[in-house]
């Protein structure tokens, strides 16, 4: 009697474990007969199927919105294109993993050395600059002259600082703007368009971006009525 | 877009994954687009903002590209792939700290439902939902939402079952404590069932 009834607790626990997948369909044939089997007497158990099926019914008959693929899908071909660099991959648990690139490791080696050479003409070239820069000209700086701007820039922006560099580049390209120069010792670039978009379109996408910091027209573009 | 002949869809993924494998960026389009839409809508149901949605879905399928080679056929490559957005998904949720942000039940006491009133109903389950802890919340979409099974869900969040059926019960739990009405009504109807 005691162990028939220990059995039965038993048998009750595994069912009412199993009824989300006996509401999703999802059971083996074997089990469901099972499921089947108890409920039919089981008050406690049909009332926890009826609760759970209402819950299943509602999360199905939620209004679902629809996206279209295209530009996503693009902007991860772009990802992928931009991937030809050295950056760090990530393995399948979605964390950064070493050497599980495609590029193969010579490939890397030779890049990594080539980075470096011109990192290092880089540097030298810009001590050399800097060193003429303090013998030329006056040891201070005006506050009322902004720096020079670069040629052809149109918008200058800050982006967070934990933005990675093909997040930057993703954005950029979302907005159709590349960067011309920066950043700066504030952290400032200076950015051109890349299409004939209006230059009011490629800010708006820039500052409703949260990685974007900061984002301002630097050259008013002419009104559609305006004279050339 | 690549063409890999008329065969079962398991069997397509599995050529697609192959070919993703060995760097036909073409098959990982096709990959991407037979599974944009279902990652979309389910993870539609955890942010209404696209950006993240489709950040976890890049995510992902950066993922697949850079490990395709590592698939050994141990599972469905449909459970992996979304085994892969599960991880990429449940990474993100906890960085946005969505849930803690939304409030808990308890925050709401005094409110009531009236089961007669469909979008009271939608709006507390809604609630409910959203006051899970989110491997909670994840497993419960992964069943009533994604209709896996119990096995599936083992594989997908890298689990084993008992760790399931208890995620899930513990769901249960808390969104029957959250919906009264609902339990009211299994009470009152009894004869609806069997």
């Amino acid at each position: 009697m005691t162990n028939n009834r220990g059995a039965g607790e038993s048998d009750h626990e595994e069912v009412a474990g199993l009824i989300p997948w006996y509401v999703n369909s999802s059971l083996p044939d074997l089990e469901r007969l099972k499921v089947d089997a108890h409920l039919a007497g089981c008050a406690a158990c049909r009332a926890e199927l009826f609760a759970e099926q209402q819950i299943f019914e509602r999360i199905n008959g939620a209004p679902a919105v629809e996206y279209m693929p295209a530009a996503s899908l693009k902007r991860l071909q772009a990802r992928l294109d931009i991937q030809q660099s050295p950056t760090p991959a990530m393995d399948a648990s979605g964390s950064p993993a070493v050497g599980s690139s495609r590029v193969p490791k010579q490939g890397w080696k030779a890049a990594s050395i080539a980075v470096m050479a011109i990192s290092i003409s880089l540097l030298l070239a810009d001590r050399w600059v800097q060193f003429r820069g303090q013998q030329a000209a006056p040891n201070y700086r005006t506050v009322t002259n902004s720096p020079p701007r670069a040629r052809d820039e149109v918008i200058r922006a800050v982006f967070a600082p934990t933005i990675t560099l093909v997040d930057m580049q993703a954005i950029l390209e979302e907005a159709q703007l590349r960067i011309v120069s920066g950043p700066t010792e504030a952290g400032v670039y200076s950015l051109a368009a890349n299409s004939s978009r209006p230059v009011r379109a490629s800010l708006a996408l820039l500052r409703q971006h949260p990685a974007v910091r900061f984002a301002e027209q630097t050259r008013e573009e002419p009104e559609p009525g305006d004279k050339p | 877009m690549t063409t890999l002949g008329k065969n079962s869809p398991k069997e397509h993924d599995s050529a697609l994954l192959r070919a993703v494998a060995a760097g036909d960026r073409r098959a990982l389009a096709e990959l991407y687009l037979g599974y944009h839409r279902r990652l979309a809508r389910f993870l539609s149901r955890f942010t209404p903002r696209y950006e993240n949605i489709e950040e976890i879905i890049n995510d992902t399928f950066m993922v697949v590209w850079q490990n395709a080679n590592d698939f050994r056929n141990a599972s469905l490559v449909s459970t992996w792939i979304i085994g892969i957005a599960y991880r990429t998904a449940l990474k993100s949720f906890r960085s946005q700290k969505n849930h803690a942000d939304m409030g808990s039940l308890d925050d709401h006491p005094e409110q009531t439902v009236d089961p007669t009133n469909e979008t009271e109903v939608q709006d507390w389950l809604q609630h409910g939902l959203s006051s899970l802890p989110i491997e909670q919340r994840l497993t419960l979409e992964l069943a009533y939402h994604m209709g896996h099974s119990l096995e599936e869900i083992a594989a997908i969040t890298d689990c084993p079952v008992g760790t399931v059926k208890a995620r899930m019960f513990h769901a249960r739990e808390k969104l029957r404590r959250s919906l009264p009405a609902l339990s009211g009504a299994a009470i009152e109807s009894p004869a609806r069932i069997g």
